[in-house]
């Protein structure tokens, strides 16, 4: 028992390894980020601490920089982590039974700790499938960690070093695409965005996306068929 | 400087959606998979949702820049190309955010 125990929890390590390659450098920076925005380092612990979520982490930069009221960076994150619900429907009958480790798991499910567990074999302990979303975290929270020391000591900023932001949405786009069933929501999104920027330029993100949402439903609820795989 | 009591105020809200959306498929899973409605949503908008963060940023940082929107198309384009061939996502982040740093410094 403890040997075949010992024996997945060094395959759970090794498929956390990718998940470090990511996590250290992109936490790093977010917490280069944040401090540079003028944030004290330990706002950049606690955000991966209790959100725990990189591409809303990044969105909430900009605009906790700007003031935004509390209600539209909440509305913001929403929308943003939005896909997060349907991770779950993948792990139901997954989870640990315990409450506590059945919570963190369920708070812990990012993109890439969800792409883990759901590799990982039917099998494994409910022990090993919590470590591995704690290694994941721990991970996140290194590089935050290292990225808001670095950031706290740089001095001169370069132009344009936040177009990290705008890269890491062009690569999450493009495997968006990659998985799609058909182009058209990128159409129906520059239409959006095109006709939000000509009508309210400063709220032209929230408009756009609000006229997603409705194109959204009228194209699913017009035509039984759409995005049939 | 970011003021803290408003920045903890925020952290926590977006701690509570994101906790919220992850929790929600859990507390009303029967309803989700029989949906067909969601499973068409949620096939539709991560894809556009992308795009618009995507666009929105754009716009944002080519607004900053006197020289117009060539550097953030380029950069953007590098990112995207890179990805699609590659699948590094950091390898393409580093490039597209070294090329476009590159462009507005010289």
């Amino acid at each position: 028992m403890a040997e075949v125990s010992k024996a997945s929890f060094r395959s759970v390590l090794a498929l956390s390894v990718p998940v470090a390659m990511g996590y250290i450098p992109l936490g790093a920076v977010f917490g280069f980020l944040f401090v540079q925005a003028g944030a004290p380092w330990w706002l950049a612990m606690a955000s991966s601490i209790i959100v725990y979520a990189g591409a809303a982490q990044f969105m909430m930069v900009p605009m906790l920089a700007a003031g935004l009221p509390v209600a539209t960076i909440a509305i913001a994150t929403l929308v943003v982590n939005l896909r997060h619900v349907f991770y779950g429907l993948s792990l139901l009958h997954k989870l640990p039974r315990s409450p506590w480790a059945r919570g963190y798991l369920v708070f812990a499910l990012t993109d890439e700790t969800y792409s883990v567990l759901t590799t990982l074999p039917e099998h494994t302990p409910a022990a090993h499938r919590v470590a591995v979303a704690m290694l994941n975290q721990s991970w996140w929270l290194l590089g935050t960690l290292l990225g808001a020391l670095i950031g706290a000591q740089a001095q001169v900023t370069l132009v344009g070093l936040d177009f990290a932001l705008a890269a890491l949405f062009a690569v999450l786009a493009v495997e968006q695409w990659r998985s799609a069933h058909s182009g058209r929501p990128i159409w129906v999104a520059l239409l959006s965005y095109g006709v939000a920027h000509w009508l309210m330029p400063q709220q032209a993100l929230l408009i756009a996306i609000g006229l997603s949402v409705l194109v959204a439903i009228a194209l699913s609820t017009a035509g039984p068929q759409e995005g049939k795989p | 400087m970011i003021d803290t009591p408003y920045a903890i105020g925020v952290l926590l809200a977006m701690g509570a959606v994101t906790f919220g959306l992850r929790a929600l498929p859990f507390l009303a899973a029967r309803w989700l998979q029989h949906h067909p409605l969601v499973q068409r949503m949620g096939r539709f908008l991560p894809l556009a949702i992308m795009t618009l963060l995507l666009v929105h940023t754009l716009v944002g940082s080519a607004r900053d820049n006197p020289h117009g929107p060539w550097a953030e198309l380029a950069a953007a384009a590098t990112a995207m190309t890179l990805q699609w061939a590659k699948r590094q996502p950091l390898l393409s982040i580093l490039v597209g955010t070294a090329l476009y740093v590159l462009l507005r410094n010289s």
